[in-house]
């Protein structure tokens, strides 16, 4: 039965594996011979063994872009997930109009990060962005973001926020509104505080969906490219840049396809290790809350 | 009791406020300086009170032929990669969830593993080969990466859903002597209809705005939207902002459009899924 | 089953726009031309040449039976795509235009040399067009590329924004030009905040202008790294104390060559650095605020040189070129000739292309058209591109500007960056 039901569903599941296998598996494993090699346009590919690991792992610019990397991922990712529940969350009390404001909250999904950028480099302009000016009409600090590292790190943060947020609360609305309401009924008998409902209650139960927003927003924030390049260009002086602009920088600038090609899986390296140490935790937090 | 009510209501309202804020100041400001006239958009302070003009779309209109080739371009790829990713999303997320075995999860695995591999690593590669299958500058190679690099999360949110079909359905039709395909297209279809729709919602979003790999394999023909607008970005002869941003309108429109029509089906389509994670 | 009828009716819909689309495309009208000639350019070099009945080339077109195809990009990825398309076994592409700061021998070596046929099938004229612009495409005694278009940098200032100042007349030296930035930077009757000067700081020829306005250079066209480290040093302290004085812009470190168009239209800078051919766009009635009170003059030399040392303008050209893996050379070669002519440079000229023709200046319906034609003939005679093409280039000036970067932002001091590019551009120098 098995053996025949493996049979007849090995149809259903081959176009995924075909696309996936000739578009990037196969393509991939040439990365991989390419990243041993030392090529650029005009040169043929000779082989040097692990020199360009070497070079890229020595790179003090290559450290600092992976470490900036992980700070956003990080940041970004959490806080996002934060606000993404609290607005799930605040979705789910009752709202007037709330198909309008699904439709609000979701629009940024929509935007090409290209034009989100100059907006937004706009909107935030040190010296005259409506935002800025508002700020200090306000008597609050201001981002300066073009002069301190720090400030244009909080810049970006704030920008994949945007762009993404929709994506995480989706899938956090979706779970809460899976949860039977006689779960809240039977809390509120018992006579659970709000806080309470949500930590016995919701918070458990939205665990595998915060799973899935929070694995798949870390496998798309650690490729974070548009954001970084369009709004700061890696600047002030290559302070904010992040690996998938140094890859960018190596293979399209500086056409140095055996070191791109090395960077790479040095980032896939780092990112399933990332990944999966946090799924790691994070499964056994999840169960152990619901136990 | 009234006053902690109202004072409740009032939080909602603040929070409710900020959101807005937040999601639609910066598009109603791309709206908003598309009907500017040019010298008024990056003006110092920002004049939020003017007579609104079409003169930019007129000008985008008739000087940027390429950005309406563009639209359609985009539309025949999101629509092509849309019906290939969702259908393979669907066989795949069926046999996932009615079968089991150490062959299939390894499969799944497998699926969310080389989702890390970043897009941009695959385009050095495929440059020469896809050239050499004379596919270059068509709306098929875009299709395919597309869809590609969207049925991993397309086949396992198709798997969640389908676990909402009770068995019993299709195995009634197993019995009947239908076939997988059979059972697929009749029972589980149209059953799994918001699923479907909102990882459809997901592919549609990432087609229509995707640049790299379009900026990679096409050149004319199969130009794509993000394309046509990087170009007015491009610096040699300087940015028209007022064309720029009534470009940006008319790209924007349509998705967001079809996010607006389709959030019912992505709310319902999610929350079905979501109940078993 | 409500479900089912949605679903299906999408579905048809869905098929129904496809084919609806791929029929409009197949109707759309096929060329008549018998062969199509494919471009891989800018955007901007396609338009210079005209469309419909002011097309350039449309005698061209009929006597050859070709249509041209152009495909066109931002002008890094441009280069990237020519390359990548030069690199296979075979292009569409017939011709492809390349920046002067790109062709190292290994590029060089993707491209058709085109001494031969300018031997068998001249050129009209070949001597009028500028022998400097000819040189940076001739690579290893092979010449490889056809000039086609030039960009040389002039200083531009805002008469209006000057005279509010009590400023009447444009600076003759660097020194005056640091001096008027300084009192610039002030708020406007119109209530704006004015920045006396606005540079990018993602492109080397900015510091490398004010180099050469203190006699250094960054890279010299024999590849001497950094000839005069003090002059440098003399340019990045001036840079430093125009951003210490807020006369460059705070966000001086993320600045775009796009904001400097912007910021001076809006009267937001009173001086900036840019292309002679930009003068169309900054007094255009659209776009700017202060139209026809933008002007441009040649940038002007330290005090101690004038006199001396002329100054030694940014220049950048761009050149057509054939890959060598393209199908009909003949074809190309018949269309850069036609591009080359003294019709079509001056008609290209006309549409606001900087002319590689030196006769194309003293033209009456050019000087006419663009009155800073004479400054930038004038710019050009001493003019030299950023840097010479070698294999590292893109790293060295990517170096080099961040080491730029932390000076002018005071984050180290002027000494210690000098000394760093010199130790970290060195390695990447060609051998």
């Amino acid at each position: 039965m098995r053996t025949k039901s493996l049979a007849q569903s090995l149809p259903l599941i081959a176009p995924v594996h075909m696309l996936i296998l000739s578009v990037i598996v196969i393509p991939s494993a040439f990365v991989v011979w390419l990243s041993v090699t030392k090529s650029t346009f005009g040169q043929d590919p000779s082989f040097v063994g692990l020199e360009n690991y070497i070079r890229v792992l020595s790179d003090p610019a290559f450290r600092r872009a992976l470490w900036n990397t992980i700070v956003i991922v990080v940041c970004a990712v959490h806080i996002e997930l934060a606000v993404g529940l609290l607005v799930a969350l605040l979705f789910a009390s009752g709202l007037w109009f709330r198909r309008f404001l699904l439709v609000a909250v979701l629009a940024p999904y929509a935007v090409s990060e290209v034009i989100a950028v100059v907006m937004w480099r706009f909107l935030f302009d040190p010296d005259a962005g409506p935002i800025t000016l508002a700020l200090k009409a306000l008597g609050l600090p201001i981002l300066d973001w073009s002069f301190e590292p720090t400030h244009a790190m909080v810049l970006i943060a704030l920008l994949t926020i945007w762009l993404h947020l929709p994506f995480t609360f989706i899938i956090l609305y979706a779970a809460r509104l899976a949860i039977p309401s006689d779960l809240y009924e039977a809390a509120r008998i018992d006579g659970a505080t709000p806080f309470q409902a949500f930590r016995r209650v919701t918070f458990p139960l939205l665990g595998p969906a915060v799973m899935v927003a929070l694995l798949f927003r870390y496998i798309f924030a650690f490729r974070i490219f548009s954001e970084v390049w369009l709004l700061t260009g890696g600047g002030p002086a290559r302070s904010t840049e992040v690996v998938a602009v140094y890859l960018y920088q190596e293979a399209f600038s500086y056409n140095a396809f055996g070191s791109a090609a090395a960077t790479a899986w040095i980032m896939v390296a780092a990112s399933l290790v990332l990944a999966s140490g946090y799924v790691f935790l994070l499964r056994k937090q999840v169960t152990g809350n619901a136990h | 009791m009234r006053t902690k009510r109202l004072s409740i209501g009032l939080g909602k309202t603040l929070a409710v406020a900020a959101l807005l804020f937040w999601s639609l100041f910066p598009i109603a400001f791309i709206v908003m300086s598309s009907l500017k006239p040019g010298q008024e958009i990056f003006a110092v302070p920002p004049a939020y009170l003017f007579t609104p003009t079409f003169e930019n779309y007129a000008s985008l209109w008739n000087r940027w032929g390429s950005f309406f080739d563009g639209l359609l371009n985009s539309t025949i790829v999101t629509a092509g990669a849309t019906a290939l990713a969702v259908s393979a999303s669907t066989c795949a997320g069926y046999v996932y969830s009615r079968n089991a075995g150490r062959f299939l999860n390894a499969s799944v695995v497998f699926l969310i593993v080389v989702r890390l591999i970043p897009p941009i690593v695959v385009t050095l590669p495929l440059f020469p080969i896809i050239n050499a299958m004379g596919l270059n500058d068509t709306h098929i190679v875009l299709i395919v990466l597309y869809a590609t690099f969207f049925v991993s999360l397309g086949a396992i949110l198709m798997r969640t859903f389908i676990d909402q079909i009770p068995r019993e359905l299709d195995e009634a039709a197993q019995i009947d002597g239908a076939k997988p395909l059979t059972i697929l297209l009749r029972v589980i279809v149209p059953l799994a209809a918001p699923g479907i729709l909102a990882v459809a919602v997901f592919v549609v979003v990432f087609s229509w705005n995707e640049f790299l790999f379009a900026f990679i394999f096409t050149a004319t023909k199969a130009k794509t939207t993000p394309l046509v607008i990087s170009e007015m970005i491009g610096s040699i002869d300087g940015v028209d902002w007022g064309i720029l941003f009534a470009a940006s309108t008319v790209q924007l429109a349509p998705v967001l459009l079809f996010v607006v029509l389709m959030n019912r089906y992505l709310v319902a389509g999610l929350t079905a899924g979501a109940t078993k994670g | 089953m409500k479900n089912t009828s949605t679903l299906a009716l999408t579905r048809r819909r869905f098929l129904g726009t496809t084919m609806g689309a791929a029929a409009v495309l197949a109707s759309r009208p096929s060329w008549a031309a018998a062969k199509t000639l494919n471009v891989l350019s800018h955007k901007v070099h396609e338009t210079v040449l005209g469309t419909g009945e002011t097309d350039l080339l449309k005698n061209w077109k009929t006597a050859n039976d070709a249509a041209v195809t152009f495909t066109t990009f931002d002008s890094n990825p441009l280069q990237d795509r020519l390359f990548r398309e030069a690199s296979l076994s075979e292009t569409d592409y017939g011709v492809g235009f390349m920046v002067d700061n790109r062709p190292t021998a290994e590029i060089a070596s993707l491209f058709e040399p085109l001494d031969e046929k300018l031997k068998s099938d001249p050129i009209e004229d070949f001597a009028d067009i500028a022998p400097g612009l000819v040189q940076g495409m001739t690579i290893n005694r092979k010449l490889i590329g056809i000039p086609v278009r030039h960009a040389t940098q002039g200083l531009f200032y805002n008469e209006a924004l000057l005279e509010e100042a009590g400023i009447s007349a444009p600076p003759t030296t660097l020194e005056e030009l640091v001096e008027q930035a300084k009192k610039l930077t002030f708020t406007s009757k119109a209530g704006t905040p004015v920045t006396g000067m606005i540079l990018a700081s993602d492109l080397a020829v900015f510091p490398v202008m004010f180099a050469r306005a203190f006699g250094g250079d960054f890279i010299t066209k024999d590849f001497a790294l950094v000839p005069d480290p003090v002059a440098m040093e003399k340019a990045l302290e001036t840079l430093r104390a125009m951003f210490a004085a807020g006369a460059l812009p705070r966000s001086y470190a993320t600045t775009k060559n796009d904001d400097q168009v912007t910021w001076m239209q809006q009267g937001r800078a009173a001086f900036t650095v840019l292309p002679f051919a930009r003068f169309a766009q900054l007094n255009n009635p659209d776009q700017s605020k202060y139209p026809g009170k933008i002007k441009a003059i040649e940038f002007p030399v330290s005090a101690a040189l004038v006199g001396k040392t002329p100054m030694a303008s940014v220049t950048e050209a761009w050149a057509m070129v054939i890959p060598k893996n393209t199908k009909d050379k003949a074809l190309a070669w018949s269309f850069i000739k036609e591009v080359s002519s003294k019709r079509v440079t001056l008609g290209m000229a006309l549409n606001g292309n900087g002319p590689v023709r030196v006769s194309t200046y003293a033209d009456p319906a050019l000087i006419q058209k663009s009155p800073v034609a004479a400054v930038e003939a004038k710019a050009l005679a001493t003019a030299r591109a950023t840097f010479p093409p070698f294999p590292e280039a893109a790293r060295a000036q990517a170096t080099m500007l961040e080491e730029v970067q932390l000076a002018v932002l005071g984050r180290k001091p002027v000494k210690e960056a000098v000394a760093a590019i010199i130790q970290r551009v060195k390695p990447l120098m060609p051998a």
